[in-house]
């Protein structure tokens, strides 16, 4: 009797101790993402606050607009090359770096510094070394010689001017969560490796990379997940621009929506733009329900 | 120990230390040196290494034009905005892990953060734009500190949850044969325990929050009410080359926010090491 009411008594303190979180995230997020959804159905202007049904009007519209393609090529673009070569990088310099040295946690923290910087700071920075004319970029190729680039206003380039941006910022990142896995592996693993005659090339393909694939697939997500969102580092640094060179699909929905006024349009790209991350995000979830369930 | 992979005795090895260490902190360095630098000096066809003449003149322009205002605002956005996703993240962890809801409510939440967290934030942008400006919203601090919500939530739930999740039980257990309520339980047992992963929530939370530009942007129209990435996005479109107040900006939004680079290392460290099964 007393333990049954004590456990109701429970179960109301932990209803009343979720909700705050619950209705703040229904009253911001789901109830938005319901609007938008509709709205991706209707014919809405902003201006007279007029609805009306369009079934699918919107998608076709999007789906056929070159833009929206551009758009969505230059996130993919964007998305997969940045993931790959920070990947790489964090993975190859997590094994040069592996084990202990002098001044290993100093070096680590100096080398964290980029991905503490907020992404304003740092695309005013490197708009300052793109610069044409005097940045220090296209100084140090014209003084050996070599033509200047444009790094920002060549639309060829300017996609490929966000990614290394991207890369120096984030690679630390993933030399992070690399070294974090190398080093949670027992030394015995490699010792009973080298006992058995395993050359360099076999220990790491054949022991390491292998104990990893997790590792590396999380770090995949976490940068896919990140990057396909850009919008800041496009803003600050290209506009979209030239041209379309550099306008990915955040950005898109956003020119849409608020320098055009087609939230139709927009709210038919956003929730395209919502399958594609939930899709993506499918492994993601699982694993890390897995991890946190069990 | 720890010599499988390379030999850290090569010549070879300290230079590329040096050159990793250079090739990522060199525009960091570019950010401190432009700022120091005379406005001339910034716009020299070819770029000096150093301030020529060192100058702290673009300090104060930046802050006799009220820059210290943004810096306030970022400070203030950011500081509400964390406490709030602290306070209301940690009850729903907790409520989360030691509590099973009915209709699986306990599993969809966390699947619902885990989507949040992944979508672009541009999707949400209209109807919070609209519901922000039908309660006089926008154009108004308190209303970022709502809407930011959006981002540091999430977040913030995730990673108390891990933390939450962590816990011995028998603590908690013993309290409650001593008769303690629940709340006794949460304030005297679980609180203290929980701390360090409270700190290191708070800090991931306010660099979220210092970093948000998009919502910033859109909301916030009165020039006394911006925030530093607006404030640096204004410098970066109207004066393109005052490059040295531009930098100066970036100082300010940089200083308060690296000397966590220790904690959050040390946090990234333990947060991605793994189990091996």
């Amino acid at each position: 009797m007393n333990q049954a009411r004590r456990s109701r008594g429970e179960a109301l303190f932990f209803w009343l101790i979720l909700t705050p979180a619950l209705a703040l995230l229904i009253w911001l997020t789901l109830y938005p993402m319901i609007t938008v959804f509709l709205t991706s159905f209707q014919n809405y202007s902003y201006i007279t606050g007029r609805r009306s049904w369009a079934g699918i009007a919107n998608y076709i519209n999007i789906l056929k607009d070159g833009l929206f393609q551009d758009s969505f090529r230059n996130t993919l673009v964007y998305c997969l090359s940045a993931t790959a070569i920070e990947v790489v990088l964090g993975t190859v310099l997590a094994l040069v770096f592996y084990g202990d040295f002098r001044g290993k946690s100093t070096f680590t923290i100096l080398l964290i510094m980029p991905m503490m910087l907020s992404t304003m700071v740092v695309s005013s920075v490197w708009k300052t070394l793109y610069h044409y004319d005097i940045g220090l970029l296209n100084t140090i190729l014209a003084s050996i010689g070599l033509p200047r680039v444009g790094w920002l206003t060549d639309s060829k380039m300017a996609l490929w001017s966000i990614v290394i941006v991207d890369i120096w910022q984030w690679t630390p990142f993933a030399f992070i969560v690399m070294q974090a896995g190398l080093a949670s592996i027992p030394q015995q693993i490699f010792e009973a490796a080298i006992v058995d005659g395993a050359s360099y090339y076999q220990r790491l393909f054949r022991v390491t990379l292998p104990i990893l694939r997790d590792q590396i697939l999380l770090l995949c997500l976490l940068r896919t997940i990140d990057t396909f969102k850009v919008f800041s580092k496009v803003f600050a640094l290209t506009r979209g621009g030239p041209g379309n060179a550099t306008e990915t699909t955040s950005f898109f929905i956003y020119r849409e929506a608020f320098q055009y006024f087609k939230l139709g349009r927009s709210s038919a790209a956003s929730v395209i733009t919502l399958l594609v991350v939930a899709v993506m995000s499918f492994f993601y979830l699982r694993k890390m329900l897995n991890s946190k369930e069990a | 120990m720890g010599t499988y992979v390379t030999s850290k005795h090569s010549p070879l090895f300290p230079i590329l230390l040096a050159l990793i260490l250079v090739i990522s902190l060199f525009p960091i360095y570019w950010i401190i040196t432009t700022s120091f630098k005379t406005p001339v000096e910034n716009i020299l066809p070819v770029p000096t290494l150093y301030p020529h003449r060192f100058t702290l003149e673009n300090y104060q322009k930046i802050f006799s034009s009220g820059s210290l205002r943004y810096l306030w605002n970022s400070i203030f956005v950011t500081a509400v905005s964390t406490l709030i996703s602290l306070v209301v993240a940690f009850l729903a962890a907790y409520a989360l892990v030691r509590h099973r809801f009915p209709w699986n409510i306990n599993v969809v939440f966390l699947v619902w953060i885990i989507l949040v967290k992944m979508l672009p934030p541009v999707v949400l942008a209209v109807p919070l734009y609209d519901m922000f400006a039908k309660m006089k919203l926008i154009n108004n601090l308190w209303g970022l500190v709502l809407v930011f919500q959006v981002y540091t939530l999430p977040y913030c739930i995730w990673m108390l949850y891990g933390f939450v999740k962590a816990l011995p039980l028998e603590f908690e257990e013993a309290a409650q044969i001593d008769g303690a309520s629940r709340i006794q339980i949460v304030r005297t047992v679980v609180l203290p325990l929980v701390r360090t992963g409270i700190t290191a929530t708070a800090i991931f939370c306010i660099i979220v929050a210092w970093d948000e530009f998009l919502f910033s942007m859109l909301f916030i129209r009165s020039p006394d009410l911006l925030t530093l990435p607006l404030a640096i996005v204004n410098y970066i479109g109207e004066f393109e080359t005052l490059w040295g107040q531009l930098m100066g900006i970036g100082m300010l939004a940089t200083i308060p926010i690296i000397i966590f680079a220790r904690i959050v290392y040390r946090q990234m460290t333990s947060a991605y090491s793994i189990e091996l099964k």
